[in-house]
């Protein structure tokens, strides 16, 4: 490898002096646990990026590549950390097609200012994606690891929109997979593969989606249960029903509390779509819910519905401004088990003596875990770890897995982030060494420490 | 390895019941529902995960080339065995493994036959969405090989929307179980980048699939208009104004004449375009959107509107549509079917840019198409017996991928690229997105072992 300073001045030519960052504050921000970059490189384009990467592998220095930094606790502990890559300045809408309702913008744009654009004017549309970090996640990143939230019940998640990925591949070449047709069999789908793959692939410099019109109305009904097994009944005859909500989430008791509410076992259900099909959902639901055993029915619309979905995607970034990398899991089951993974789980870390909120989209089998004690050190950080080993097991027991979705790095030594090791894992090996042969893409974050 | 050792060895391998070796019975199987033409050396029909496994371990072992098969509806020449070898044809792996409606899901073997499932399914009131015009014969393998659409995936999106994992038979023999029920599971989308991979990275010999319940109120509409120009206009209209139906499909002159000559279904055979629009979900509301549609329609100067009053009358609208490329079959020998795929609002454009290359290299060109994906499928038809009208062919079908490329569309939505299209790639992809391509190839099949030429034009070496 050259020297750092020819390194530097190499990058320097790239991509201006002012767009190399050495600012030793700086470079720690960026650290990814613990390891601290030589450089940020903020490039301006694609071209940019891809001489970035071409030096990058010459000289076989890693690269992470970084959107606005939500997910840097995150992934198993990197190999090396030689550059991070920003893609900070890449926040152009590059074709925002109306009447054809598909949208391409570049990775670094952020989804909220993004959302603000597509909902002005009389007839708005948006992108039907709400993961974490309402505000601070940018596009790239979001579809870099995949990055979903409650309302994928009925939009599903990022694989279900996007039509198109532009990328710079690890050797530097600017690659541009789909396009703006709602269907594309031409070659394989290499933009479902680039997704969720924490730019370990390429990096994902813009990608094209489809857009859906904003709905007519929208309101949200909170459903407050006394006890798990009546929410688990009610959530069971609500998503075999041909009733059409855009989100089923089941909060227990120390999440509500977080989110405002006042309840042992809130389901919040949102409802979404033409005004007619929201009222009679609205009536139906109040009353079959409160015969199904809900003590409480409470009907938010406007701006107080607005403020509850935002409160509940960023349960997970409140506990990080507080605690740095706070302890959250995400475990995926089948998705009948509902309220009984919750169940087990909460007994569990109960158990331990660890405080938790959960947060499980019920229609998707997902349940996200948020420790709400700090992660602290010692006996503590032993308690959670083994806490970790047991939910894990839980969550295969129920034909998922379970992924530590932010945690400290000292913690990360001891566990597998990325749960326990799958049948398919050869399978993502051989990709990567295909795609990525120098291993200089985010080496040792993504499963199986490729 | 000669072809009667060949078929011995796979004798012994899985039992001579499953093997077939006689020129007759290799003839049919070296079609499909393209034009092109090649026979495999021999043909096997097994019954297991097992038994693939053990078939494609020999065939690596002996560099013998494999193609899996299922009811040979392929329209890109997918399914043909180029450079002969062994064809697996997956038809006798026919069970619906397990119906999990708790979990919504179905897992199920590849060669059972798309609408078999879904009449399975809505006996217990779901459905599995995505709805190939061939379903009646298609089999969900083939489906996954070539992530097949149909007229409902406007709203549900195509088959790889609906497939959450399964178990792959990969190049040497080996077993692996990619995803699952659940979904969301670490690692890299390989169900994503497998389905619509056309057999060349590996056989899936189980699939778990995506079922939900069937939706409360359906709407199906047919419009009926003097102008191709104005239908095609009233398709985007809908889209501009923020109405997604569950489908969006429309049929041209030559179409609707072939259709109403084959079924006899009272439509007009002087009508230049017909759409077909369906709504469903929730009956609220319902109402008011199919009059919002119904207004477009008449700012377009729609001719005559047709609202089916039942389940009965519905089908006998599908009918005709599914019953489209039959019918225009009957006018000539053959037909060529182009995929063409382009932004929705270039549709009248396209369209419009098709109908002079019919002219120009006077063919009749039928076009049948999911208007609301910007998926057009024109028939181009001749008569295969005829070389210079073949020739034309060929032009004109080239000259169409040409526009839809140029049209910022792309060469195939559903049908795939097969053999048929491959010459075509390099119109939409750069050698950087082919390498990229390979790069998957080759780390799924690194010896090639699966469906050789196919999909991916050779890559030319640079220095």
């Amino acid at each position: 490898m050259p020297q750092k300073d020819q390194l530097v001045s190499a990058l320097q030519k790239i991509v201006g002096k002012a767009n190399v960052i050495q600012g030793p504050k700086k470079l720690k921000d960026c650290a990814v646990d613990g390891l601290v970059p030589k450089a940020i490189v903020c490039p301006k384009n694609e071209k940019e990026i891809s001489k970035v990467m071409a030096i990058a592998n010459a000289n076989k220095m890693t690269v992470v590549p970084r959107g606005s930094g939500t997910k840097m606790a995150a992934g198993g502990i990197p190999r090396k950390v030689d550059l991070v890559l920003s893609l900070s300045k890449l926040n152009r809408v590059v074709d925002y097609d109306k009447a054809n309702l598909s949208l391409s913008v570049q990775a670094g744009i952020t989804l909220a200012a993004l959302q603000k654009k597509l909902g002005a004017g009389r007839k708005g549309n948006f992108l039907p994606l709400d993961p974490p970090f309402t505000e601070k996640a940018t596009i790239g990143g979001i579809v870099a690891t995949n990055s979903s939230g409650p309302k994928r019940y009925i939009y599903g998640t990022a694989r279900d929109m996007l039509l198109g990925i532009k990328a710079v591949s690890p050797d530097g070449d600017i690659v541009s997979f789909g396009g703006k047709t709602m269907k594309n069999v031409s070659g394989y789908d290499m933009t479902k593969l680039m997704i969720g793959t924490w730019g370990g692939l390429g990096i994902i410099t813009e990608i094209t989606t489809k857009l859906l019109p904003l709905p007519e109305a929208s309101a949200t009904l909170l459903l407050s249960f006394g006890d798990l097994e009546a929410a688990g009944k009610y959530i069971r005859k609500i998503i075999h029903s041909s009733l059409l909500p855009s989100a089923v989430e089941l909060i227990n008791g120390a999440a509500a509390d977080r989110l405002g509410e006042k309840s042992k076992y809130l389901l919040a259900l949102s409802l979404e779509g033409v005004v007619e099909a929201v009222a009679r959902q609205i009536t139906e639901i109040s009353e079959s819910s409160k015969k199904e055993g809900a003590k409480g029915v409470k009907v938010l619309k406007g701006t107080k519905e607005k403020a509850f979905w935002v409160r509940v995607r960023d349960l997970g970034s409140d506990l990080a401004k507080k605690y740095g990398s706070p302890v959250i899991l995400k475990s995926n089951f089948v998705i009948s088990k509902h309220v009984e993974l919750m169940a087990r789980c909460e007994k569990i870390t109960e158990a331990a003596g660890v405080r938790a909120a959960f947060i499980c989209h019920a229609g998707n089998g997902i349940l996200h875990t948020y420790i709400l004690d700090k992660p602290g050190a010692g006996a503590k950080l032993k308690g959670l770890i083994e806490l970790i080993g047991k939910l894990t097991l839980e969550a295969v027991k129920d034909e998922g897995n379970l992924v530590v979705e932010s945690c400290p790095p000292e913690m990360k030594e001891k566990i597998s982030v990325w749960g326990q090791p799958r049948h398919d894992q050869i399978l993502m090996r051989r990709l990567k060494e295909k795609m990525d042969p120098a291993g200089i893409l985010n080496p040792g974050r993504f499963v199986g420490g490729i | 390895m000669e072809k009667e050792k060949m078929v011995k060895e796979l004798n012994r391998l899985i039992g001579k019941e499953s093997v077939l070796g006689t020129d007759m019975q290799i003839q049919l199987y070296e079609y499909d529902a393209s034009l092109i033409r090649s026979k495999p050396d021999c043909i096997v029909l097994p019954t297991s995960t097992e038994q693939v496994s053990k078939v494609v371990k020999f065939a690596h072992d002996n560099g013998i080339r494999v193609i899996a098969r299922g009811a040979g509806t392929n329209l890109s020449g997918g399914s043909i065995s180029l450079q002969g070898g062994i064809a697996i044809v997956l038809t006798r792996m026919n069970n619906i493994l397990e119906l999990d409606i708790e979990n919504q899901r179905v897992v199920v073997q590849p060669g059972v036959i798309t609408l078999n499932l879904k009449n399975f399914l809505a006996k217990h009131g779901y459905l599995y969405q995505p709805d190939p015009a061939s379903e009646k014969a298609s089999t969900l393998g083939g489906n996954i090989g070539e992530n097949s659409g149909g007229p409902h995936c406007l709203k549900y999106g195509v088959t790889s929307n609906h497939v959450l994992g399964g178990e792959l038979v990969l190049y040497n023999g080996e077993v692996v179980q990619i995803g699952g029920k659940a979904l969301d599971n670490p690692g890299y989308d390989l169900s994503g980048v497998f389905v619509g991979s056309e057999g060349t990275l590996g056989i899936m010999t189980k699939a778990i699939l995506r079922i939900m319940p069937k939706a409360e109120a359906v709407k199906t509409m047919m419009c009926i208009f003097n102008s191709i120009e104005e239908g095609g206009d009233t398709v985007s209209a809908i889209i501009a104004d923020g109405i997604i139906p569950a489908t969006l499909e429309m049929m041209d002159n030559l179409t609707i004449k072939a259709v109403e000559e084959a079924y006899n279904m009272g439509l007009p055979k002087d009508a230049a375009a017909i759409l077909i629009i369906e709504l469903d979900g929730l009956s609220d509301g319902m109402e008011r959107l199919t009059n919002r549609i119904l207004d477009i329609c008449k700012k377009h100067h729609v001719r005559e509107i047709r609202v089916a009053k039942d389940q009965a009358e519905r089908d006998k609208i599908w009918a005709g549509r599914k019953g489209a490329f039959g019918a225009v079959g009957r006018l000539r020998p053959n037909y060529m079917v182009n995929d063409g795929t382009v932004p929705r609002t270039k549709l009248p454009e396209t369209l419009a840019k098709v109908i002079a290359i019919g002219k120009k290299y006077n063919l009749p060109i039928a076009n049948v198409f999911h208007a609301g994906d910007g998926n057009l499928h024109p028939l181009i038809l001749f008569d295969e017996r005829d070389a210079d009208e073949l020739k034309r062919v060929h032009a004109a079908a080239n000259e169409i991928l040409k526009v839809c490329a140029d049209m910022g569309g792309t060469i195939s939505g559903e049908h795939g690229i097969g053999v048929e299209k491959i010459h075509g790639m390099q119109l939409i992809c750069s050698s950087q997105d082919l390498a990229s391509m390979r790069n998957v190839k080759v780390a799924f099949d690194p010896d090639g072992t699966y469906n050789p030429g196919k999909v991916l034009p050779e890559l030319q070496k640079t220095a």
